[in-house]
């Protein structure tokens, strides 16, 4: 009898180290969607400031991002800023800063068809690479095309095709017009 | 194509069997030696150390057979010198065997452990012990497993025939058995059913191989005792049984690899005590690695670090057992960082490119990519011989999971504590409790029935891949086994039946708050037939389901690793799969030993991954998008594998596994099929006669994998050619002034192939590691006084 009682509380004893090690749960789940919603893209030129987006604010999948189209004047040389935007939350967060941040981590690469030019990328990161968030381009001829950006993390900028190393962490293409 | 192939094999191994029936006549037993010797002795329980009475023991070279008496004395006579197979027959030992070589009469007690016999005080040779039951099985233990122990156990596993195994990189590999992988595999740690996050393709076991000491591979839907969804196969892993003397022992195993400079440290000390029926272990593995490399360039950040340690204690007053077991287990994996990729365009120049960009270099470090997985295993477990024969045996068991994944890409936070947080982090909480009823009805029924229960929680702390979600399982059980010795025939039965609610909580900030509720059969049916000694023809049949899971149902994402966006289906249906197969096995002692088994398996309702027609687009660009459906498919394939003696000690070991997976609905192959495999190898054993249960051996192999021609077009690459592989082992066992070593070499690779494998998903980018040239030693230690 005393054995079995001995046996019962070990049994006990086991049982509340089995049933009582949960781990606490810190703080409750982080379910935030990740990063860049927007791409974000201002001409200063001809006297005038355009600015076009490319947007999808509900993250993969759902609703597919809405990219407005780019509209230019011909034979006008513009500026162009590119910014990055999480527009999720109010207000959104300019994501650009991290991107500057850690400038020598990114480059942001554009292919022009059409009837669009390149823009050439004026700025450099801490290493003296180029970075590409500030650039220009100088219209030609009426016409359509599209214009692809795209935001690379970890390229290997000093690859003659830097472009097509890395992650792409946003890319948008937009169409474009200029008249 | 394939059904010409078939039959082509199916000639081929005709021919084979036809020669060595030829060259070998069924054996004859010696009868012109003096026939006077005998053997007796007591047969007892290992775990108690009472007589065991009524246990059957029998020869199964001779038929002789004896039962014990009531205190547990056995006496068998008149037997001639040779060697022998001694079979047990009891509710302890379930059909063991042993082989023994018996020159003189001999006093031999049997200690009966459950599915494992020890003999004392005689020569023994060989420490099989054969697994009773009408299933094919596969084993791995002693050298063959010690020496992939370091690799991890997908790797170990492929040692066995239709085993192969399911990559991502040279990092995380699980194992594939007849064409199913992930959840549609159980894998037993210790009596413990494994709930990690097996759902994904890039989620390896989260076990230590050292704590095993033997892996069982049970192929096909046959085993209803272990749970419904094991369409696949069961991998049952078992730790070295608790010490049975009294004194201190242990084992302390040194591995070293060239290929990544890896050293994997993993030692155990044992210990009972003699006044008490109390005996306890201590186990614990350190591993470290850098990167890996392939013939012509390192592969950056494939390092891994693996931390593990567990103990258990076991005491055992007469006629109970009382056990438990702690496990930890800890790993960070570094994945290759140019498998990361961000959308369509970068995987399409990765898969341009096919190599990393640049030809890295070594190192340690562990950066991103990179995943951080614990696993905690805790297990009690009571057992009480009612009778000798019945035994009850109760099980509770917790376990925790935590899996963390870090992408190379840092998340754009203004925090900047944040920057080493993981992008995905799961955790998963299982609470498991199982009663289990074994016993014996008259002399030639044998049977276990019992009930299973589980709880689970899993909580998504990061990422909206899959939502949060928590079930409850239930599951009753009973299976039959009927055998008599002397009778060629031995036929089994099952059958379980299974309940599974499913709660989906929130997915990312949305709430989906749906449930599940699913309860099916499963049954299953054995025949087995031994033609004589040498032959024996096994026939299973048994039907399983799988309910969907979490992720087939709901995920919705982007998988980085694989550039693919994932959508679940939330419409999806339980599997439903019908399993047979047919081996034929043949052991003829010392001289050869074979098994060929034909399987076709029929899945109703596989869930697979359908590539939808156009990608979906992202703020981060297209990506590749899969779908979950479900269609009607079927699995057959062959596996060999043979043991030929082509002279004395020289033995040609031969694996091939063929295979073919069918999508019955769209006409079209399943994806990640293994390709056919061809294992060859030639082994010189040498001193043998000093150390019989280890020999020492060279072995040379030859792997020739075709290219994958049965792979669906809607890859994004078509299956990489055929390779031929050399790989070679040496081992040697030996006496370092008293103190007994184990001592292995092994290479892998040895001519530094490049080559690429169908069934690694990092294919695209880079070929598969090159030589590695691997050290180990085994130092078992023993303090125990005489």
């Amino acid at each position: 009898m005393k054995r079995i009682s001995f046996k019962w509380s070990t049994l006990a004893i086991l049982g509340l180290a089995l049933f009582g090690c949960e781990k606490d749960n810190n703080g409750g789940p982080d379910n935030e969607q990740e990063l860049i919603t927007t791409v974000a893209l201002k001409f200063v030129g001809g006297g005038q400031t355009l600015t076009f987006t490319a947007e999808d604010k509900d993250g993969d999948g759902g609703q597919a991002p809405i990219i407005q189209p780019i509209a230019l004047k011909a034979n006008t040389d513009y500026a162009l800023t590119v910014t990055f935007l999480d527009a999720s939350k109010a207000p959104s967060l300019d994501l650009t800063v991290e991107v500057k941040k850690e400038s020598n981590d990114h480059l942001v690469c554009f292919v022009a068809t059409g009837a669009m030019v390149s823009p050439q990328p004026q700025d450099k990161d801490a290493a003296g690479n180029t970075l590409g968030l500030e650039s220009t381009l100088k219209t030609g001829a009426v016409g359509s095309g599209t214009l692809r950006i795209t935001l690379k993390h970890m390229p290997t900028k000093s690859s003659p095709s830097a472009c097509g190393t890395g992650e792409t962490d946003a890319e948008a293409t937009f169409n474009v017009t200029v008249q | 194509m394939l059904k010409a192939l078939n039959q082509n094999m199916k000639r081929v191994i005709f021919l084979l069997l036809g020669i060595f029936i030829l060259n070998h006549a069924w054996p004859t037993i010696a009868q012109a030696q003096q026939c006077n010797l005998s053997l007796k002795g007591q047969v007892l329980n290992a775990d108690t150390g009472l007589p065991m009475a009524y246990a059957g023991i029998v020869i199964k070279e001779t038929q002789q057979g004896v039962e014990s008496d009531e205190h547990g004395h056995y006496q068998l006579i008149n037997l001639c010198p040779g060697e022998y197979t001694l079979v047990c027959s009891h509710i302890g030992c379930d059909h063991a065997e042993q082989k023994l070589r018996l020159r003189s009469s001999s006093v031999l007690d049997i200690s009966l452990k459950e599915n494992a016999v020890t003999l004392q005080n005689v020569v023994v040779t060989g420490t099989v012990g054969k697994k009773a039951g009408t299933q094919t099985t596969s084993e791995l233990s002693g050298t063959a497993l010690d020496a992939g122990k370091g690799l991890g156990l997908g790797e170990s596993l492929k040692r066995l025939s239709g085993v192969s195994s399911l990559n991502t990189g040279a990092t995380i590999s699980k194992p594939i058995i007849q064409g199913m992988h992930s959840n549609r595999i159980l894998i037993f740690n210790n009596g413990v059913r494994l709930e990690g996050q097996q759902w994904g393709s890039e989620h390896a076991p989260e076990v230590d191989p050292f704590n095993s000491e033997r892996i069982t591979v049970v192929k096909g839907a046959g085993s209803v005792r272990y749970g419904s969804d094991a369409l696949g196969g069961i991998i049952l892993m078992e730790p070295k049984p608790m010490r049975h003397n009294p004194g201190i022992g242990g084992e302390l195993h040194l591995q070293s690899f060239t290929n990544g400079r890896s050293g994997i440290a993993s030692g155990m000390l044992e210990g009972k005590l003699a006044k008490l029926p109390l005996s306890g272990r201590i186990q614990g593995t350190l591993k470290r690695a850098g990167n890996l490399q392939t013939p012509n360039y390192y592969l950056n950040n494939t390092g891994a670090a693996e931390s593990n340690f567990s103990w258990s204690a076991k005491y055992q007053p007469e006629q109970w057992v009382l056990e438990t077991f702690y496990s930890h287990f800890y790993t960070q994996l570094g994945i290759l960082s140019d498998s990361h990729i961000g959308n369509l365009t970068d995987l399409n120049n990765a898969i341009e490119r096919g190599r990393p960009l640049q030809d890295g270099s070594f190192s340690y470090d562990l950066g991103r990519p990179l995943q951080r997985i614990l696993h905690e295993t805790f297990r009690v477990k009571i057992a009480h011989s009612i009778s000798e024969k019945d035994k009850l045996t109760f099980q509770a068991s917790r376990q925790f999971n935590r899996r963390q994944e870090y992408d190379a890409h840092r998340r754009y936070n203004v925090l900047p504590k944040n920057l080493d947080e993981p992008n995905i982090a799961f955790e998963i909480t299982t609470w498991a409790a199982e009663l289990n009823w074994d016993h014996r009805l008259g002399r030639n029924w044998q049977g276990a029935m019992g009930t299973t229960a589980q709880k689970q929680i899993n909580t998504v702390d990061r990422g909206a891949l899959i939502p949060g979600f928590d079930n409850f399982d239930a599951g009753m059980y009973w299976t039959e086994r009927h055998f008599k010795v002397g009778n060629p025939w031995e036929f089994e039965f099952g059958a379980r039946y299974d309940i599974r609610h499913l709660h989906i909580g929130e997915q990312g900030t949305t709430v989906i708050d749906q449930n599940r509720n699913f309860n099916n059969w499963s049954a299953s049916l054995g025949l087995l037939y031994a033609f004589n000694d040498v032959l024996k023809l096994r026939f299973n049949s048994g039907s399983a389901w799988r309910s969907p899971l979490v992720n087939e149902l709901f995920s919705s994402g982007v998988h980085h690793g694989s550039a693919s966006y994932e959508q679940g289906n939330p419409d999806l249906q339980p599997e439903r799969g019908f399993n047979n197969s047919l081996t034929l096995e043949g052991v003829h002692t010392q001289k050869w030993s074979f098994a060929l088994t034909a399987y076709l398996n029929l899945v109703n309702n596989y869930i697979y991954l359908q590539p939808r027609a156009a990608p979906e687009l992202t703020i981060r660009g297209a990506f590749p998008a899969f779908d979950y459906q479900q269609a009607d498919a079927r699995i057959m394939g062959l596996d060999w594998t043979a043991d030929y003696v082509l002279y004395k000690n020289l033995h040609l070991e031969s694996k091939i596994s063929l295979i073919n997976g069918w999508n019955r609905e769209l006409h079209d192959f399943l994806i990640y099929m293994p390709p056919f495999r061809f294992d060859q190898g030639l082994k010189l054993n040498f001193n043998g006669q000093k150390h019989p249960d280890h020999p020492s051996f060279v072995r040379v192999g030859v792997l020739a994998v075709m290219r994958q021609q049965q792979a669906p077009a809607t890859d994004y690459a078509t299956p990489p050619p055929g390779y031929v592989r050399v790989d070679a082992e040496f081992f040697h066992t030996f006496e370092w002034g008293k103190q007994h070593l184990e001592l292995g070499i092994s290479v892998f690779n040895l001519l530094n192939t490049s080559y690429r494998e169908y069934l690694n998903r990092f294919r695209y980018f880079t070929a598969e590691p090159g030589r590695n040239l691997g050290f180990r030693l085994k130092v078992p230690f023993n303090f125990s006084r005489k």
